[in-house]
């Protein structure tokens, strides 16, 4: 996730430590799901790690369709990449989806982002917010305390 | 006075929750249609699909599949809904008149978070206060279970959603960060899935 920051630069935004991350994915209830990329040990990194690429999802729903498969983080560290790593781990993707019984796969991709946009593009995805207007919204910690707390 | 409760959905409120869905849905594209855009159509056509689902065995199945994700052994999602005494039922006895539908997504840089899917009161029952106090018990929920932000979608030309929720302290990350929500439809997961 840090090196993913970095590449969309706010490394420093990351506050989520390492044992809410083992709680929230691998406790009673998952809040999401990882699947990653490894290596044999001939092609491991210099610093020696063989995990070299993930994609981190988790299920949301539209009252319309049902279940859909939401694509919040995929990277693959540059070293790797070239090598086919990112489309399998897309395939992969995709056949939970199809055997979780997903009408399709959501996500968010920076406008600036050119090589991602035709990457998704290249394989069937629709950018709804250009087409659909569609706009996303944030409400903060801070306002939302005070709304739970206004009489 | 208007007197509501605002409550945590149960099973046999799903007539219910599916009843305003359709109604959401008919109310956007209303709007849709108002505002003429070429975006405002492709959204209303993308939700005309969907009204396809008006058939009885369609609406049977769309029914059932409401009633085991939302209350199931797994829920997919969370459902919050306005009920009004029997003397302020609707003509037709409804006495659930507003929803919100939710559930948790997460941020890898700060955790889980509260994602509003759907959010409606009837017409009849607006201006009482029924959406505010749904959103701050939705912020009391989000508090509760430790999320750091509530996240949630608005179309562009839906001006007075824009305001109320700007009013709130909403930003509007497209805009501001540039975010864009990308969609891959199943017909292309299963090429994916199935490719050598």
């Amino acid at each position: 996730f840090q090196e993913l920051a970095k590449y969309e630069e706010m490394e420093d935004k990351v506050v989520l430590t390492e044992k809410e991350l083992l709680e929230d994915g691998f406790g009673e209830h998952p809040f999401y799901h990882c699947l990653v990329a490894e290596v044999p040990k001939e092609q491991w990194s210099p610093e020696e790690h063989s995990i070299v690429g993930f994609a981190m999802y988790y299920f949301t729903y539209d009252p319309w369709i049902g279940k859909l498969l939401y694509l919040e983080d995929f990277y693959v560290m540059a070293e790797y990449r070239g090598l086919g790593i990112g489309s399998e781990i897309l395939k992969n993707l995709s056949q939970v989806a199809v055997k979780c019984r997903c009408s399709s796969m959501h996500f968010l991709v920076a406008e600036w982002n050119e090589p991602s946009i035709r990457f998704y593009k290249r394989r069937g995805a629709s950018d709804l917010s250009t087409e659909e207007g569609w706009r996303l919204f944030r409400i903060d910690k801070q306002y939302l305390l005070k709304m739970a707390t206004e009489e | 006075m208007a007197s509501f409760s605002i409550r945590a959905a149960r099973p046999e409120d799903c007539p219910d929750l599916l009843r305003l869905i359709k109604e959401l849905a008919k109310y956007e594209e209303m709007e849709d249609k108002v505002v003429l855009t070429e975006k405002g159509i492709k959204a209303a056509a993308a939700r005309r699909v969907g009204s396809l689902l008006t058939g009885s065995v369609a609406l049977y199945s769309a029914f059932l599949e409401l009633l085991e994700d939302g209350f199931g052994e797994h829920p997919f999602y969370h459902c919050l809904v306005a009920e009004v005494p029997k003397e302020q039922w609707s003509p037709e006895e409804h006495s659930i008149v507003g929803f919100a539908m939710y559930y948790f997504t997460y941020d890898p840089w700060i955790g889980k978070l509260l994602y509003l899917e759907d959010f409606y009161v009837m017409a009849e029952y607006r201006g009482l206060g029924i959406g505010s106090e749904i959103l701050k018990n939705l912020s009391q929920v989000a508090v509760k279970c430790r999320c750091s932000s509530m996240h949630f979608l608005v179309a562009e030309w839906n001006e007075p959603s824009i305001r109320f929720y700007k009013r709130r302290g909403a930003s509007d990350l497209s805009t501001e960060e540039g975010w864009r929500l990308f969609r891959i439809d199943k017909q292309y997961l299963l090429k994916m899935a199935t490719e050598e």
